[in-house]
């Protein structure tokens, strides 16, 4: 890098060539205050609080937009600059309402700040103050006009940072304000990035208003529960409760980024339905016990179901959610105090493909994401996925890699946030991606464009090349619907793209892709010889992937999920679940329910009483994450830890712990009795992770419909999370539940249509499985013959119409809508 | 002095036909048969300062641009027109439209621009048709299109209608609104001829200045420096308004003193008042006493008298003008048309204006104008673009040249 010597205040600095003053400045500790500056925006040069005088350059100079030269020298604090901080302070505090005795800034605001250093003003003018109403009638964002100093920021970072635009500057002059088009309420994907960024209290967060003054709480940095990204969330507590959650520049992976899950989502520890007792059923009801009775009960029913039908009857559900240590006590007590190896989770249906994908491709046993993968790439295509709602912080890297320039192409059948900030949409037919990908193969080999010496030499290509007979542009074209041309074009531009990555999610409440998706997707990356991390497909939750790498699923002949809730014979006797919801975010809810029915016993360890929990023989309480110490493995492969910040809620106890009594309520004893000595044992097994080498090899995969649409199911139903929440454990966050807080069904316009649907009524879904009720909503960001709806919601049993699936074939499902 | 204005008194000059019957669209021949680097070193030689108010060597402009080996390159008049007392363009647009086309097509040529736009003021809704018109009629004569005068120059022309703010007229926030975003300055550097309209090379200039451009390119560097002062060379066009008997549009040299401009062409001020003060190029040139009648109006020579060439827009007071009521109206002006994005700007222009406005119904404070003068200099130099900064010498011209007035002193009216 190049780098520039200057001098600031006497001090002889370095930083890189193109840099402003400022960016120079802070980069070498020396602070210049500044109100409309962010390292994530580009200059802006508006409050003009940043002005310094440089030797020999006439009047002051903007910090914030002047290029640092070598060998400048440069003033930050002289009487002339700050007599000019001064009287733009004087300006904006004419007009600034001085409520600070009410406003929720008051302590971490800027301006308060900035004006207590440069001193006082008399006041010369009374100026009238700004009299716009407070906006308070959208969700989780409240907005105050009067207090907005017109830096800009909000604006910049939701337009040029998020990708979303919700708001803009209306008006001119002094009669400027912020407010979203025509000054509607403001509809948004509710992030909070502009709460974090203003920089006095114009932008508040409605649900911590009035909530505390900032002095009286602490603040303390947590790993966020939600999603793979591992983003640290700064929560605020006061009088042990968490009331606030903000993302902090310098903190963290996410660097101060945040989603609305990570800002807002921490309260759904204080859901009502938290567990506060173990519970044990009598006589048809879960009735209050103590730990002592709920353990000893556990013991001798586990015991003797054990002696009658065998080890192999057990089976166990580990959680996404949980910590490390968590998964890897339930792992160890299954397999070395009962002694079975029936132990999967909910990953089975969405992290598990994409690493049976990475293990028989590149035969590797650990892939995290790369966080700054994107940013390495010229060309990026992304397949089937809104990775800026699956992956919101990192999602933000894709938008910023299209953003320095790089192609970003986003093959989905739906309008997403990911699309609308991509340079190319391939609009295909949901499911099709794998048709797509091997379509761009067979154009790739046929014109040879592809990395002939390595890829002739990985296994198995000539399978590869026959399997992709079929898959001519013209037969591709058919499948997908895109158009034979962009087929070509793409192929051929992504082949000869400098530096290229393709990403995708792998959601357990995804249907539109498969473990071939997968597949198809490691052949198109070792054909051009690429190396195996440019293939990236993040793991879903907070800790999906400490959960699989603590051996959470069948290491020997033990039985994968879709044996143990799904197969015909029910051959379990017993089954554990922890920290996991299976009656709402497991596939095929019928199904399901029919199994733990038939279960001689069913424990459930849990936060919440659960729809799940409801139908439990013994149910024991859990500790949130915020309630214990533990690790979570974010998708990155990161482990970070979380810490109990919070007192545990009534007699409940981390689930570890649960593990360490339970099984000495069994009379066994697994050795280790704190989260030390767990850690220490999980390290060992996790330092071996990733060291194996690598062995490529081309699987061909074909392009199937499990089910296909018919006469009588048309329309093809397309499943996955939406960005305000993560499976169903955000639903419990009445933060999130006042943005979203229910489940709908997007269709077209044209399918609205055709069935005589109006927007916002109710429509019957139907497929082979069942029938639900869903509110419509008309969109034009789903194709015809495609309905999408979210998960989450457990009152709206979207999964009764869903079947699971493992393997290489897609499984949306065919339904008919009518209206209700 | 007839050039710019010359094709005005032949009849249909708005037409193609009566354009060409006066010798238009010659220039346009000549240049295509030269070599454009000859064309843009024959306006850097000839001296030609842009004519929007700045008075930037044009001829550097182009240099500069034409060197940039970005490409596209884009070609934008500034037809923004909007400062008040500032008329000058607008015969121009509404009466002879194919000079301003011959004058971009040939600078379009020079400096490699294939795509041409002119940003109209929004409050010009006759010249908008009369130049589409024009437009329309050119591509049909083959001056504009694919292939000019058969000689192979491509270039395409539009007009972009402006939305009424005056902000615009600034050269970025003008590329920001072409593009469809919100009017407001950019950071430069980078500057338009190297990062301008969609981040590519683009040229900039006033509608006067494209005039100038056939006449120079036919009479050469030379021959047209004759005209004018040897730092401003050329002929300007000076729209005269308030109090003269004979206001309106005047093509005069460069260094016409103010005293030959109001008293020979203009026939004196109205019923035989006596001159008060004259703002000189648009209300953001700070106004004049009658003592600097002498003054050539020029880029170099203003400023020695405290004040700026800017647009050429002048403005008359007669003895019995308010001159703080033309202040607040002045001041009234910049803050309605302040963009909001900088702080100087945005809220101390608004307050000048308050305290003006107070000091105007007689609720004025002792202190009011020291006030006046530190909120100016506040604002000076501080500012995002010259927005704030006119308003501030606007407002400190007149608390210098006319202070017992603007302190309301009693007898102060003479």
């Amino acid at each position: 890098m190049n780098l520039v010597e200057l001098t600031i205040n006497g001090k002889t600095v370095k930083a890189a060539k193109g840099a402003t003053i400022l960016q120079a400045a802070l980069k070498n500790g020396i602070y210049i205050p500044n109100l409309c500056y962010d390292r994530r925006l580009s200059p802006y040069g508006g409050c003009r609080m940043c002005v310094v005088e440089v030797e020999g350059q006439k009047g002051l100079s903007a910090a914030c937009s002047t290029q640092i030269r070598e060998g400048m020298v440069v003033f930050t604090e002289t009487p002339v600059v700050a007599k000019s901080r001064k009287a733009v302070l004087e300006l904006l505090l004419l007009h600034h309402p001085l409520d600070c005795p009410v406003c929720d800034k008051a302590g971490e605001c800027k301006l308060q700040d900035m004006a207590y250093k440069y001193g006082s003003t008399s006041n010369r003018f009374s100026a009238s103050r700004k009299d716009e109403p407070e906006r308070l009638d959208s969700p989780v964002v409240e907005r105050n006009p009067n207090r907005c100093i017109l830096c800009g920021l909000c604006v910049r970072i939701c337009q040029d940072h998020q990708g979303v635009g919700a708001i803009n500057f209306i008006g001119r002059g002094f009669k400027t304000k912020i407010s979203p088009a025509f000054e509607e309420t403001l509809d948004c994907e509710f992030c909070g990035q502009c709460i974090d960024v203003c920089p006095v209290g114009a932008l508040g967060s409605k649900t911590y208003r009035f909530m505390s003054r900032v002095w009286y709480m602490n603040e303390e940095e947590m790993i966020c529960p939600y999603c793979g990204c591992g983003c640290t969330t700064n929560l605020s507590v006061r009088q042990g409760k968490i009331i606030r959650g903000r993302g902090k520049e310098g903190v963290g992976i996410n660097d101060g980024d945040l989603c609305g899950k990570g800002r807002y989502g921490f309260d759904y520890i204080y859901a009502e339905n938290r567990l506060k007792t173990p519970m044990i059923r009598k006589e048809g009801n879960l009735v209050r016990a103590s730990w002592d009775e709920a353990l000893k009960y556990v013991a001798e029913r586990m015991g003797s179901i054990i002696e009658k039908h065998g080890p192999a009857s057990v089976g166990a559900i580990g959680s996404q959610r949980c910590s490390i240590e968590d998964n890897f006590m339930l792992q160890k007590f299954m397999r070395e105090a009962v002694g079975t190896d029936n132990i999967d989770s909910a990953a089975r249906f969405g992290y598990a493909k994409a690493h049976k994908a990475m293990e028989k491709s590149f035969g590797s046993d650990f892939m995290p994401i790369g966080w700054e993968a994107p940013l390495n790439a010229k060309f990026l295509l992304v397949i089937e996925s809104d990775i800026t709602s699956a992956m919101p912080v990192w999602g933000l890297n894709f938008i910023l890699a299209r953003n320095n320039g790089a192609h970003l192409a986003v093959a989905d059948s739906k309008e997403t946030k990911l699309v609308r900030n991509s340079s190319q949409w391939i609009r295909l037919v949901p499911g099709t991606g794998v048709a797509l990908l091997n379509g761009m193969m067979k154009v790739i080999i046929d014109e040879g464009l592809y990395d002939k010496e390595k890829a002739q030499g990985i296994q198995n290509f000539s399978a590869l090349e026959s399997s992709l007979k079929d898959y001519t542009p013209a037969a591709v074209s058919a499948i997908t619907g895109v158009s034979e041309d962009e087929i070509r074009n793409l192929a051929r531009e992504y082949s000869s793209a400098k530096s290229r990555l393709v990403a995708m999610t792998s959601g357990a409440s995804e249907n539109i892709k498969s473990l071939n998706t997968m597949l198809a997707g490691a052949n198109l990356v070792m054909l051009l010889g690429d190396s195996p991390d440019t293939l990236q497909i993040p793991a879903e939750f907070s800790n999906t992937l400490g959960m699989w790498s603590a051996g959470v699923r069948p290491a020997e002949q033990g039985k994968e999920m879709q044996e143990m809730l799904y197969a015909k014979d029910a051959s379990l006797k017993a089954l554990y679940i922890m920290g996991e919801n299976p009656i709402v975010t497991f596939h095929d809810v019928a199904a399901v329910e029919n199994t733990l029915k038939g279960m001689e016993l069913l424990v459930v360890q849990d936060i919440f009483l659960t729809d799940t929990a409801k139908m439990a023989d013994v149910v024991l309480p859990a500790c949130s994450w915020a309630e214990k110490d533990g690790t979570f493995m974010s998708a990155a492969g990161a482990v970070q830890k979380i810490r109990k910040i919070v007192k545990e809620t009534g007699e409940a106890i981390p689930d570890w712990e649960i593990f360490v009594r339970l099984s000495k309520a069994m009379g066994k004893d697994l050795g280790l009795n704190s989260v030390a000595e767990i850690s220490a044992q999980v390290s060992e097994k996790l330092s071996t992770l990733g060291k194996n080498d690598l062995k490529l090899s081309f699987n061909p995969a074909a392009y199937e419909l499990i089910e296909n649409s018919s006469s009588e199911f048309p329309m093809l139903l397309v499943t996955a999370n939406i960005l305000q929440h993560s499976g169903a454990l955000s639903s419990l966050s009445r933060n999130l539940d006042s943005v979203v807080s229910d489940a709908y069904l997007e269709l077209s316009p044209a399918d609205a249509e055709k069935y005589k649907i109006i927007n916002e009524s109710y429509v019957k879904v139907i497929s082979k499985r069942g029938e639900i009720l869903l509110k419509a909503i008309i969109s034009n960001e789903v194709p015809e013959k495609t309905v999408f709806v979210p998960i989450h919601f457990a009152h709206a049993k979207v999964n009764t119409l869903t079947y699971p699936a493992v393997n290489g074939g897609i499984p949306l499902v065919p339904v008919r809508i009518e209206p209700a | 002095m007839n050039i710019l204005l010359k094709h005005i008194e032949y009849p249909e000059s708005t037409e193609l036909k009566g354009y060409c019957e006066s010798g238009g669209y010659k220039a346009l021949s000549k240049a295509l048969d030269m070599k454009p680097s000859d064309i843009v070193d024959e306006v850097r030689r000839s001296g030609l300062r842009g004519r929007g108010g700045a008075g930037f060597p044009a001829g550097m402009k182009w240099t500069i641009a034409s060197m940039d080996p970005k490409k596209p390159k884009y070609l934008i008049c500034n037809a923004d027109e909007g400062e008040p007392g500032t008329f000058k363009d607008k015969p121009i647009l509404e009466k002879n439209p194919h000079l301003l086309i011959e004058g971009m097509a040939i600078s379009a040529y020079a400096i490699g621009a294939e795509y041409g736009y002119i940003y109209l003021r929004g409050e010009y809704p006759e010249a908008k048709e009369i130049l589409e018109k024009a437009i329309i009629d050119s591509y049909a004569a083959g001056y504009l299109g694919d292939n000019i005068l058969g000689k192979g120059f491509k270039f395409h022309l539009f007009v972009y209608f402006g939305a009424g703010a005056y902000i615009c007229g600034e050269e970025t926030a003008m590329i920001e609104s072409l593009q469809g975003k919100r009017g407001q300055p950019r950071i430069k550097p980078p500057f338009p001829v190297n990062e301008g309209f969609l981040a590519k090379p683009t040229v900039i200039n006033n509608v006067e200045t494209f005039a100038n451009i056939p006449y120079l390119v036919e009479v050469g560097a030379y021959a047209y420096m004759k005209i004018g002062t040897p730092e401003s060379p050329g002929p300007k066009l000076f729209s005269v308004s308030g109090s003269v008997n004979k206001p309106g549009v005047y093509e005069l040299p460069m260094g016409t003193t103010l005293r030959e401009i109001i008293y020979e062409h203009c026939g004196g001020i109205k019923d035989g008042k006596k001159l008060k003060a004259v703002i000189p190029g648009g209300v953001s040139t700070p106004i004049m006493t009658a003592d600097t009648l002498d003054c050539p109006m020029d880029f170099v020579n203003l400023p020695k008298y405290g004040s700026m060439l800017g647009s050429g827009g002048l403005i008359v007071f007669d003895e019995t003008a308010d001159l703080r009521k033309v202040c607040l109206r002045i001041t009234e002006f910049f803050e309605h048309e302040s963009c909001g994005k900088c702080t100087p700007c945005r809220e101390g222009v608004g307050w000048l204006s308050s305290i003006l406005k107070r000091m105007c119904s007689g609720e004025g404070k002792p202190e009011d104008v020291e006030l006046l003068l530190e909120i100016s200099k506040n604002i000076l130099g501080k500012c995002f673009c010259a927005l704030g900064d006119g308003a501030a010498i606007v407002v400190q011209g007149f608390v210098n040249n006319f202070r017992p007035e603007m302190e309301g002193r009693a007898g102060a009216q003479a």
